[in-house]
């Protein structure tokens, strides 16, 4: 042990010791794309839920957009688990968490605004934001379905502004669709090809 | 060079010297936060006074201000990538940063210009300056600029409750800490380090 640690790296295993490092924090975070994938799938269906109630006229009862704060406890559940499970966090990983955390405290203050001054047309603000964490974690990882995501999320919202609200609601799941539920399940398929291979 | 062997500490000095490099590089691209700092902060303060020490009704027309800056920023863009410069993850990862904060700037204005919340347009401009800042100064490690970021978010949240013309002013202060201030003391701390 003492001998690995103290021998000397030549220039290139130094290189392919930062290369494994990086495809570590991909392999862990971002190749899986659950998070996107569950994300993805929670925006479709409550956007399609809003969608129904404005075009068939009926309610549900209850606000279907508190399903994405429920969404928010089994996602910090498995954040935590990992976290233990972890022996090492890429660079990578943590410049996600950065842009991720950053995500969710700037809609945190897009719905406080919306509740508390501009109501509830504010649908081409939220997919503004959506292509925001979106267009940057593709450039990051050059994963273009994402880079394209972000692009679409911020095509979507400057169209959303010349639609109805009902309207607006098949943008905003098309948001989710493009952004996070396609490049999620992308990445999953990628995964598990890239575990097959390693069996 | 190639066939030199050196230590993981070594390496890990390597990894320490990128993280520096973009700091340098950041800083001399504050050019950037301080050209647009400033820009916006004249903006700001500019159509307070014309609006209501002047009592000008063309007070918006202090925003024409903008154009120039945009000339400027993409002439010396356009002159600054001719130059090689060594990428970096961290470099590339402002870079892209950086692209998405524009797109949405200009997403944004589309937006408040066509849904005339023409009164309250400020709390959402100051809700992305905060999202720049925080996030390059994470990626850089550098202080000032998350804490100029949750300090702008904290401007958002409040200029909420304000009238349009101190709205104006909160813009003009979140501007000043999370843009022009940290800009100046990157420079000055590069300076110091380069010394």
């Amino acid at each position: 042990m003492n001998e690995e640690k103290d021998n000397p790296l030549s220039g290139e295993e130094s290189l392919k010791l930062i290369n494994e490092m990086i495809g570590k924090a991909k392999q862990s975070y971002v190749s899986k794309g659950i998070a996107s994938i569950v994300w993805g799938v929670l925006i479709v269906v409550c956007s399609l839920l809003t969608w129904a109630q404005v075009q068939y006229k009926f309610e549900l009862g209850f606000d279907v957009w508190l399903l994405v704060f429920i969404a928010v406890i089994p996602q910090i559940f498995f954040s935590i688990k990992e976290k233990k499970q972890k022996t090492f966090v890429g660079h990578d990983e943590i410049t996600m968490r950065y842009v991720w955390t950053t995500f969710g405290i700037c809609i945190f203050i897009l719905s406080f605004y919306s509740y508390k001054v501009y109501g509830n047309n504010t649908a081409s603000l939220f997919m503004m934001m959506y292509g925001v964490p979106t267009f940057i974690t593709g450039g990051i990882f050059k994963f273009k379905p994402m880079i394209l995501g972000g692009l679409i999320c911020w095509g979507l919202s400057v169209g959303s502004l010349y639609t109805p609200l009902a309207t607006d609601m098949l943008f905003m799941a098309a948001c989710g669709l493009f952004a996070w539920l396609i490049p999620g399940i992308i990445l999953w398929n990628k995964y598990k090809k890239n575990q097959a291979c390693n069996v | 060079m190639q066939h030199e062997d050196f230590s993981p500490h070594d390496s890990l000095k390597v990894i320490q010297s990128m993280l520096e490099k973009t700091r340098e590089d950041f800083s001399r691209d504050d050019f950037y936060f301080l050209v647009w700092g400033w820009v916006t902060f004249i903006g700001c303060t500019g159509q307070f006074v014309l609006k209501n020490l002047l009592n000008s009704p063309k007070h918006p027309l202090v925003w024409w201000i903008v154009l120039p800056a945009v000339a400027f920023t993409i002439y010396h863009s356009i002159k600054e990538e001719k130059k090689s410069r060594v990428k970096t993850y961290i470099s590339e990862s402002m870079k892209y940063l950086w692209i998405g904060m524009g797109i949405s700037y200009f997403v944004l204005s589309m937006i408040l210009s066509k849904t005339g919340w023409g009164n309250t347009v400020f709390p959402f401009y100051i809700l992305l300056y905060g999202l720049g800042t925080f996030v390059s100064g994470c990626f850089i490690r550098f202080r000032p600029l998350v804490i100029g970021g949750i300090c702008a978010w904290a401007l958002a949240i409040g200029s909420v409750f304000l009238d349009y013309d101190y709205q104006m002013l909160a813009a003009a202060a979140a501007i000043l800490i999370s843009y022009i201030v940290p800009a100046y003391m990157l420079r000055s701390k590069i300076k110091s380090v380069t010394a």
